[in-house]
Protein backbone atom coordinates (compact mmCIF):
# COMPACT_ATOMS: atom_id res chain seq x y z
CA UNK A 1 0.00 0.00 0.00
CA UNK A 2 1.12 3.49 -0.51
CA UNK A 3 -0.55 6.44 1.03
CA UNK A 4 0.11 10.18 -0.75
CA UNK A 5 -0.97 13.68 0.78
CA UNK A 6 -3.29 16.18 -0.92
CA UNK A 7 -1.38 18.76 -2.91
CA UNK A 8 -4.17 21.37 -2.84
CA UNK A 9 -5.27 24.40 -0.51
CA UNK A 10 -8.44 22.26 0.02
CA UNK A 11 -11.45 21.05 -1.77
CA UNK A 12 -12.77 22.98 -4.75
CA UNK A 13 -16.29 21.26 -3.29
CA UNK A 14 -15.93 22.70 -0.10
CA UNK A 15 -15.81 26.52 -1.48
CA UNK A 16 -18.69 29.16 0.25
CA UNK A 17 -21.51 29.06 -2.16
CA UNK A 18 -21.65 32.89 -1.85
CA UNK A 19 -24.99 32.80 -4.20
CA UNK A 20 -25.47 35.38 -6.52
CA UNK A 21 -27.06 39.13 -5.98
CA UNK A 22 -31.10 39.35 -5.84
CA UNK A 23 -32.08 40.15 -9.31
CA UNK A 24 -35.11 43.05 -9.82
CA UNK A 25 -37.83 42.00 -11.54
CA UNK A 26 -37.96 44.63 -14.14
CA UNK A 27 -34.51 46.80 -14.59
CA UNK A 28 -37.36 49.91 -15.67
CA UNK A 29 -36.98 53.01 -13.14
CA UNK A 30 -33.34 51.83 -11.69
CA UNK A 31 -30.37 53.08 -12.23
CA UNK A 32 -27.74 51.19 -13.68
CA UNK A 33 -23.83 51.19 -13.48
CA UNK A 34 -21.11 50.54 -15.88
CA UNK A 35 -17.70 49.32 -14.63
CA UNK A 36 -15.24 49.33 -17.49
CA UNK A 37 -11.90 47.55 -16.19
CA UNK A 38 -9.95 50.05 -18.94
CA UNK A 39 -8.64 47.30 -20.77
CA UNK A 40 -9.21 47.23 -24.98
CA UNK A 41 -12.34 48.75 -26.28
CA UNK A 42 -14.23 47.69 -22.54
CA UNK A 43 -16.30 51.37 -22.45
CA UNK A 44 -17.25 50.99 -25.74
CA UNK A 45 -19.06 47.56 -24.98
CA UNK A 46 -20.17 48.84 -21.51
CA UNK A 47 -21.91 51.61 -24.07
CA UNK A 48 -23.01 49.49 -26.59
CA UNK A 49 -24.39 47.06 -23.63
CA UNK A 50 -26.42 50.59 -22.38
CA UNK A 51 -27.68 51.02 -25.74
CA UNK A 52 -29.09 47.89 -26.36
CA UNK A 53 -30.42 47.57 -22.96
CA UNK A 54 -32.25 51.10 -22.95
CA UNK A 55 -34.25 49.87 -26.28
CA UNK A 56 -36.34 48.06 -24.17
CA UNK A 57 -36.14 49.44 -20.18
CA UNK A 58 -36.75 53.08 -19.20
CA UNK A 59 -33.85 54.06 -16.96
CA UNK A 60 -34.23 56.31 -14.26
CA UNK A 61 -30.39 57.17 -14.58
CA UNK A 62 -26.64 55.62 -15.64
CA UNK A 63 -23.50 55.54 -13.88
CA UNK A 64 -20.52 55.26 -15.85
CA UNK A 65 -17.04 53.95 -14.76
CA UNK A 66 -13.93 53.04 -15.96
CA UNK A 67 -11.79 51.82 -13.67
CA UNK A 68 -7.93 53.00 -13.39
CA UNK A 69 -6.93 49.48 -14.05
CA UNK A 70 -7.60 46.03 -14.24
CA UNK A 71 -6.20 44.97 -10.81
CA UNK A 72 -7.59 47.03 -8.37
CA UNK A 73 -11.11 48.21 -7.49
CA UNK A 74 -12.98 51.38 -8.56
CA UNK A 75 -11.78 54.61 -6.79
CA UNK A 76 -13.21 55.20 -3.43
CA UNK A 77 -15.37 57.74 -5.08
CA UNK A 78 -17.07 55.68 -7.78
CA UNK A 79 -17.28 53.12 -5.35
CA UNK A 80 -19.38 55.50 -3.23
CA UNK A 81 -21.51 56.70 -6.31
CA UNK A 82 -22.22 53.19 -7.19
CA UNK A 83 -22.85 52.49 -3.48
CA UNK A 84 -25.46 55.01 -2.89
CA UNK A 85 -27.05 55.29 -6.16
CA UNK A 86 -26.92 52.70 -8.28
CA UNK A 87 -29.57 50.09 -8.23
CA UNK A 88 -27.70 47.45 -10.13
CA UNK A 89 -24.39 47.58 -11.79
CA UNK A 90 -22.82 45.53 -14.83
CA UNK A 91 -18.99 44.80 -14.42
CA UNK A 92 -16.72 42.69 -17.07
CA UNK A 93 -13.31 41.33 -16.99
CA UNK A 94 -11.11 40.29 -19.67
CA UNK A 95 -9.58 42.20 -22.63
CA UNK B 1 15.19 8.64 9.48
CA UNK B 2 14.12 11.83 9.75
CA UNK B 3 11.57 12.29 12.56
CA UNK B 4 8.20 12.58 10.23
CA UNK B 5 6.64 16.15 11.32
CA UNK B 6 2.87 16.36 11.95
CA UNK B 7 1.39 17.05 8.42
CA UNK B 8 -1.60 18.55 7.69
CA UNK B 9 -2.56 17.34 4.10
CA UNK B 10 -5.63 14.64 4.33
CA UNK B 11 -4.10 11.18 3.09
CA UNK B 12 -5.12 8.98 0.26
CA UNK B 13 -3.77 5.38 0.58
CA UNK B 14 -3.44 3.28 -2.76
CA UNK B 15 -2.62 -0.49 -3.68
CA UNK B 16 0.03 0.71 -5.71
CA UNK B 17 2.07 3.93 -7.30
CA UNK B 18 0.37 3.17 -10.45
CA UNK B 19 -3.20 3.21 -8.67
CA UNK B 20 -2.14 6.85 -7.08
CA UNK B 21 -1.04 8.27 -10.27
CA UNK B 22 -3.91 7.32 -11.87
CA UNK B 23 -5.84 8.99 -9.38
CA UNK B 24 -4.39 12.16 -8.78
CA UNK B 25 -4.40 12.60 -12.70
CA UNK B 26 -8.47 11.63 -12.30
CA UNK B 27 -8.64 14.41 -9.55
CA UNK B 28 -7.11 16.85 -11.98
CA UNK B 29 -3.70 17.45 -9.47
CA UNK B 30 -1.38 16.93 -12.31
CA UNK B 31 -0.40 18.77 -14.89
CA UNK B 32 -0.83 15.83 -17.35
CA UNK B 33 2.42 14.50 -16.99
CA UNK B 34 3.46 11.68 -14.11
CA UNK B 35 4.29 12.63 -10.79
CA UNK B 36 6.50 11.18 -7.97
CA UNK B 37 4.24 10.11 -5.14
CA UNK B 38 4.04 12.62 -2.13
CA UNK B 39 4.00 10.26 0.67
CA UNK B 40 3.89 11.39 4.14
CA UNK B 41 7.83 10.46 4.68
CA UNK B 42 9.13 11.73 1.66
CA UNK B 43 7.10 15.12 1.91
CA UNK B 44 8.42 15.37 5.62
CA UNK B 45 11.76 14.22 4.45
CA UNK B 46 11.78 17.59 2.11
CA UNK B 47 10.78 20.11 4.54
CA UNK B 48 13.38 18.96 6.89
CA UNK B 49 16.00 19.37 4.59
CA UNK B 50 15.05 22.97 3.98
CA UNK B 51 14.53 23.43 7.79
CA UNK B 52 10.69 24.48 7.14
CA UNK B 53 7.92 24.04 9.27
CA UNK B 54 5.16 22.54 7.26
CA UNK B 55 2.65 24.98 9.08
CA UNK B 56 4.65 28.34 8.12
CA UNK B 57 2.29 30.17 5.63
CA UNK B 58 4.41 31.81 2.48
CA UNK B 59 1.38 33.87 1.07
CA UNK B 60 -1.94 34.53 0.32
CA UNK B 61 -4.28 34.99 -2.75
CA UNK B 62 -7.05 36.98 -1.17
CA UNK B 63 -9.50 36.82 -4.77
CA UNK B 64 -9.58 33.08 -4.01
CA UNK B 65 -9.03 32.84 -0.53
CA UNK B 66 -6.42 30.73 -0.73
CA UNK B 67 -3.39 30.51 1.98
CA UNK B 68 -0.27 28.65 0.67
CA UNK B 69 1.99 26.86 3.00
CA UNK B 70 5.07 25.40 3.24
CA UNK B 71 3.65 21.82 3.41
CA UNK B 72 1.53 22.92 0.07
CA UNK B 73 4.71 23.52 -1.61
CA UNK B 74 6.64 20.42 -0.30
CA UNK B 75 4.14 18.20 -1.75
CA UNK B 76 4.25 19.57 -4.84
CA UNK B 77 7.89 19.88 -5.35
CA UNK B 78 7.88 16.19 -4.33
CA UNK B 79 4.98 15.92 -7.05
CA UNK B 80 7.34 17.60 -9.94
CA UNK B 81 10.17 15.41 -9.29
CA UNK B 82 12.65 18.04 -7.11
CA UNK B 83 15.83 16.86 -5.21
CA UNK B 84 15.31 17.40 -1.67
CA UNK B 85 17.98 20.69 -1.93
CA UNK B 86 15.53 22.29 -4.28
CA UNK B 87 12.54 22.63 -2.22
CA UNK B 88 14.52 26.27 -0.87
CA UNK B 89 14.75 27.33 -4.46
CA UNK B 90 10.67 26.50 -5.25
CA UNK B 91 9.77 28.00 -1.72
CA UNK B 92 11.65 31.60 -3.06
CA UNK B 93 9.92 31.39 -6.24
CA UNK B 94 6.35 30.25 -4.49
CA UNK B 95 7.10 33.69 -1.69
CA UNK B 96 7.88 35.70 -5.14
CA UNK B 97 4.72 34.71 -7.34
CA UNK B 98 2.95 35.39 -3.89
CA UNK B 99 3.66 39.06 -3.94
CA UNK B 100 0.90 41.46 -4.03
CA UNK B 101 2.56 43.01 -7.03
CA UNK B 102 3.19 39.69 -9.11
CA UNK B 103 -0.22 39.92 -8.96
CA UNK B 104 -1.43 35.98 -9.29
CA UNK B 105 -4.97 36.05 -9.12
CA UNK B 106 -4.22 38.53 -13.01
CA UNK B 107 -1.67 36.36 -14.26
CA UNK B 108 -3.11 32.64 -13.61
CA UNK B 109 -6.42 33.61 -14.54
CA UNK B 110 -5.69 35.49 -17.58
CA UNK B 111 -7.47 34.67 -21.33
CA UNK B 112 -3.51 35.28 -22.23
CA UNK B 113 -2.43 32.19 -20.79
CA UNK B 114 0.64 34.13 -19.48
CA UNK B 115 3.31 32.13 -18.03
CA UNK B 116 5.83 32.46 -14.70
CA UNK B 117 9.31 33.04 -15.53
CA UNK B 118 11.54 31.67 -12.88
CA UNK B 119 15.60 33.04 -13.03
CA UNK B 120 17.86 31.65 -10.76
CA UNK B 121 20.85 33.55 -9.45
CA UNK B 122 24.40 33.41 -7.29
CA UNK B 123 25.58 30.05 -5.76
CA UNK B 124 22.75 28.14 -6.06
CA UNK B 125 23.03 27.62 -9.58
CA UNK B 126 26.14 25.43 -9.26
CA UNK B 127 24.75 23.80 -6.23
CA UNK B 128 21.50 22.82 -7.70
CA UNK B 129 23.37 22.34 -11.23
CA UNK B 130 20.82 24.83 -12.38
CA UNK B 131 21.57 24.99 -16.39
CA UNK B 132 22.22 29.20 -17.70
CA UNK B 133 24.11 28.42 -21.10
CA UNK B 134 23.61 25.86 -24.20
CA UNK B 135 19.19 24.55 -24.69
CA UNK B 136 18.73 26.22 -20.49
CA UNK B 137 15.32 26.85 -21.53
CA UNK B 138 14.73 23.75 -22.76
CA UNK B 139 14.38 19.97 -21.31
CA UNK B 140 16.58 18.07 -20.14
CA UNK B 141 18.01 19.44 -17.06
CA UNK B 142 16.51 18.23 -13.98
CA UNK B 143 16.90 21.21 -11.31
CA UNK B 144 15.71 23.56 -13.93
CA UNK B 145 12.61 21.48 -15.41
CA UNK B 146 11.52 20.41 -12.02
CA UNK B 147 11.59 23.92 -9.92
CA UNK B 148 9.88 25.49 -12.72
CA UNK B 149 7.34 22.52 -12.77
CA UNK B 150 7.07 22.63 -8.62
CA UNK B 151 5.71 26.43 -8.87
CA UNK B 152 3.15 25.89 -11.68
CA UNK B 153 1.97 22.86 -9.53
CA UNK B 154 1.73 24.94 -6.71
CA UNK B 155 0.20 27.65 -8.88
CA UNK B 156 -2.49 24.80 -10.15
CA UNK B 157 -3.21 23.07 -6.97
CA UNK B 158 -3.03 25.68 -4.34
CA UNK B 159 -3.74 28.56 -5.83
CA UNK B 160 -6.59 26.99 -7.83
CA UNK B 161 -5.76 28.10 -11.45
CA UNK B 162 -7.25 25.06 -13.27
CA UNK B 163 -8.29 25.55 -16.82
CA UNK B 164 -11.63 26.09 -17.55
CA UNK B 165 -12.07 27.29 -13.47
CA UNK B 166 -9.62 30.22 -12.49
CA UNK B 167 -7.93 29.64 -15.55
CA UNK B 168 -9.14 31.21 -18.51
CA UNK B 169 -6.40 30.78 -21.17
CA UNK B 170 -7.68 30.94 -24.44
CA UNK B 171 -4.64 28.88 -25.91
CA UNK B 172 -2.02 28.81 -22.72
CA UNK B 173 1.64 27.71 -23.17
CA UNK B 174 4.36 25.25 -23.12
CA UNK B 175 5.71 27.32 -20.89
CA UNK B 176 3.41 26.41 -17.90
CA UNK B 177 4.62 22.83 -17.72
CA UNK B 178 7.69 24.49 -16.66
CA UNK B 179 10.25 27.54 -17.03
CA UNK B 180 13.44 27.98 -15.07
CA UNK B 181 17.15 28.53 -16.01
CA UNK B 182 19.89 30.71 -14.19
CA UNK B 183 21.63 33.53 -15.46
CA UNK B 184 25.20 32.98 -16.61
CA UNK B 185 26.97 35.11 -14.20
CA UNK B 186 30.26 33.50 -14.97
CA UNK B 187 30.65 33.91 -18.53
CA UNK B 188 29.37 37.72 -18.78
CA UNK B 189 32.86 38.73 -17.11
CA UNK B 190 33.68 41.00 -14.57
CA UNK B 191 32.24 44.31 -16.73
CA UNK B 192 28.02 42.65 -16.12
CA UNK B 193 26.88 42.90 -12.72
CA UNK B 194 24.93 39.66 -11.82
CA UNK B 195 20.61 40.92 -12.02
CA UNK B 196 20.52 39.84 -8.22
CA UNK B 197 23.08 42.33 -7.26
CA UNK B 198 21.63 44.79 -9.71
CA UNK B 199 18.48 44.42 -7.64
CA UNK B 200 20.08 45.04 -3.90
CA UNK B 201 21.61 41.55 -2.87
CA UNK B 202 24.76 40.61 -2.53
CA UNK B 203 26.90 38.64 -5.29
CA UNK B 204 27.29 35.49 -2.67
CA UNK B 205 23.25 35.28 -1.88
CA UNK B 206 21.11 33.27 -4.13
CA UNK B 207 17.78 34.12 -5.27
CA UNK B 208 15.03 33.83 -7.67
CA UNK B 209 13.33 36.06 -9.74
CA UNK B 210 10.06 35.48 -10.81
CA UNK B 211 7.87 37.19 -13.35
CA UNK B 212 4.66 36.64 -15.26
CA UNK B 213 5.12 36.72 -19.10
CA UNK B 214 2.73 37.04 -21.83
CA UNK B 215 4.70 37.27 -24.69
CA UNK B 216 7.52 36.25 -26.01
CA UNK B 217 9.83 37.24 -28.90
CA UNK B 218 12.96 36.45 -30.21
CA UNK B 219 15.45 38.96 -30.66
CA UNK B 220 17.20 37.22 -34.11
CA UNK B 221 19.84 39.61 -35.40
CA UNK B 222 23.21 37.48 -37.27
CA UNK B 223 24.53 40.85 -38.74
CA UNK B 224 25.14 43.24 -36.09
CA UNK B 225 28.53 43.44 -35.50
CA UNK B 226 28.53 46.44 -32.80
CA UNK B 227 26.79 47.21 -29.47
CA UNK B 228 24.58 49.90 -30.97
CA UNK B 229 23.77 47.66 -33.89
CA UNK B 230 22.34 44.75 -31.26
CA UNK B 231 20.66 47.47 -29.80
CA UNK B 232 18.82 48.83 -32.54
CA UNK B 233 17.71 45.16 -32.70
CA UNK B 234 16.43 44.86 -29.14
CA UNK B 235 14.76 48.42 -29.21
CA UNK B 236 12.52 47.52 -32.80
CA UNK B 237 12.05 43.86 -31.22
CA UNK B 238 10.39 45.58 -28.22
CA UNK B 239 8.53 47.73 -30.04
CA UNK B 240 7.38 45.31 -32.12
CA UNK B 241 5.23 44.33 -28.80
CA UNK B 242 5.09 47.48 -26.11
CA UNK B 243 3.70 46.85 -23.07
CA UNK B 244 0.82 48.89 -21.72
CA UNK B 245 1.09 50.59 -18.10
CA UNK B 246 -0.63 50.28 -15.11
CA UNK B 247 -1.72 52.39 -11.91
CA UNK B 248 -1.58 49.53 -9.78
CA UNK B 249 2.24 48.62 -11.14
CA UNK B 250 3.26 52.49 -11.61
CA UNK B 251 3.60 51.91 -15.05
CA UNK B 252 4.58 48.82 -17.06
CA UNK B 253 5.87 45.59 -14.93
CA UNK B 254 9.95 44.76 -16.20
CA UNK B 255 10.54 43.23 -19.49
CA UNK B 256 13.21 40.13 -18.79
CA UNK B 257 15.78 40.60 -22.00
CA UNK B 258 18.17 37.28 -22.37
CA UNK B 259 21.34 38.32 -24.06
CA UNK B 260 22.89 35.27 -25.57
CA UNK B 261 26.30 34.84 -25.79
CA UNK B 262 26.39 36.44 -29.36
CA UNK B 263 24.77 39.69 -29.05
CA UNK B 264 26.88 39.64 -25.77
CA UNK B 265 30.39 39.41 -26.62
CA UNK B 266 29.95 42.38 -28.73
CA UNK B 267 28.65 44.64 -25.24
CA UNK B 268 31.85 42.93 -23.84
CA UNK B 269 34.38 43.62 -26.16
CA UNK B 270 33.57 47.19 -26.21
CA UNK B 271 33.51 47.65 -22.33
CA UNK B 272 29.38 48.17 -22.08
CA UNK B 273 27.81 47.87 -18.93
CA UNK B 274 24.37 46.50 -18.18
CA UNK B 275 23.96 50.32 -17.39
CA UNK B 276 25.20 51.61 -20.99
CA UNK B 277 22.41 49.24 -22.65
CA UNK B 278 19.66 50.14 -20.67
CA UNK B 279 21.25 54.19 -21.19
CA UNK B 280 20.79 53.41 -24.91
CA UNK B 281 17.52 50.94 -24.76
CA UNK B 282 15.32 52.84 -22.83
CA UNK B 283 15.05 56.21 -23.79
CA UNK B 284 13.96 54.69 -27.22
CA UNK B 285 11.42 51.78 -26.32
CA UNK B 286 9.53 54.46 -23.53
CA UNK B 287 9.46 57.52 -26.25
CA UNK B 288 5.90 58.21 -27.09
CA UNK B 289 6.81 58.62 -30.90
CA UNK B 290 8.43 56.04 -33.23
CA UNK B 291 7.74 52.79 -35.02
CA UNK B 292 5.78 50.10 -33.12
CA UNK B 293 4.15 50.63 -29.50
CA UNK B 294 5.98 52.50 -26.90
CA UNK B 295 6.78 50.77 -23.25
CA UNK B 296 4.84 52.83 -20.59
CA UNK B 297 8.06 52.44 -18.33
CA UNK B 298 8.44 55.39 -15.41
CA UNK B 299 10.79 57.52 -16.67
CA UNK B 300 13.07 57.25 -14.11
CA UNK B 301 12.91 53.70 -13.67
CA UNK B 302 15.14 52.45 -16.63
CA UNK B 303 15.80 49.55 -14.50
CA UNK B 304 12.70 48.22 -14.74
CA UNK B 305 14.56 46.63 -17.73
CA UNK B 306 16.08 43.41 -16.47
CA UNK B 307 19.25 42.17 -18.54
CA UNK B 308 20.37 38.84 -18.12
CA UNK B 309 22.96 36.75 -19.52
CA UNK B 310 22.31 33.05 -20.57
CA UNK B 311 22.40 30.65 -23.63
CA UNK B 312 24.69 28.81 -25.74
CA UNK B 313 27.01 29.49 -28.08
CA UNK B 314 26.36 29.72 -31.82
CA UNK B 315 23.11 31.91 -32.84
CA UNK B 316 22.84 35.85 -32.97
CA UNK B 317 20.46 35.78 -30.42
CA UNK B 318 18.32 37.48 -27.71
CA UNK B 319 15.15 36.89 -26.51
CA UNK B 320 12.21 39.48 -25.04
CA UNK B 321 10.02 38.76 -22.55
CA UNK B 322 7.29 41.32 -22.23
CA UNK B 323 5.15 41.22 -19.01
CA UNK B 324 1.64 40.82 -18.36
CA UNK B 325 0.14 43.04 -15.73
CA UNK B 326 2.82 42.35 -12.82
CA UNK B 327 6.09 42.72 -11.45
CA UNK B 328 9.11 41.53 -11.05
CA UNK B 329 9.85 40.12 -7.53
CA UNK B 330 12.97 38.63 -6.53
CA UNK B 331 13.10 36.53 -3.30
CA UNK B 332 16.02 35.25 -1.81
CA UNK B 333 16.90 31.50 -1.56
CA UNK B 334 17.01 30.73 2.43
CA UNK B 335 19.98 29.03 3.28
CA UNK B 336 19.39 25.49 4.24
CA UNK B 337 19.72 25.51 8.25
CA UNK B 338 19.52 21.81 8.78
CA UNK B 339 22.97 20.12 8.13
CA UNK B 340 21.60 18.15 5.23
CA UNK B 341 24.30 15.77 5.02
CA UNK B 342 22.68 13.26 7.80
CA UNK B 343 19.04 13.21 5.94
CA UNK B 344 20.29 13.20 2.46
CA UNK B 345 21.70 9.46 3.77
CA UNK B 346 18.09 8.91 4.44
CA UNK B 347 16.63 9.76 1.63
CA UNK B 348 13.20 7.66 1.13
Amino acid sequence: MIVGLDPTSGSLDKLPDKGTALRPKTLDGTVIAFIANGLGRGVDLMDALYAELSRDTAFAGAIKVKKNSVSIPPEPDDWERILSEATVAVTGFGG
Amino acid sequence: MASVQALQAPQHAYDDHDALVDDYHGRGWTDGLPIVAPTPEKVAHFLAVAGLHGDEILGLVPTREVTVTAEQVAINAVMAGCRPEYLPAVIAAVKAHLHEKANCHSTTGTLSGAFQMVIVNGPARGNLDIACEGACFGPGFRANATIGRALRLVIRNACRAIPGFLDRASFSTPARYSMCFGEDEEGSGPTWTPMHVERGFDATDSTVTVQSVMVVVPATDFMARTPEAVCDTLVSTIRSKGSSGDVFLGGSGEIVVVIGPEHRRFFLEAGWSKADIRANVHPRITAPDGPGRPVKFPDDEPERLLLVAAGGAGMGESWVFIPHLSRAITEPIRSVTIASAELLEDRP
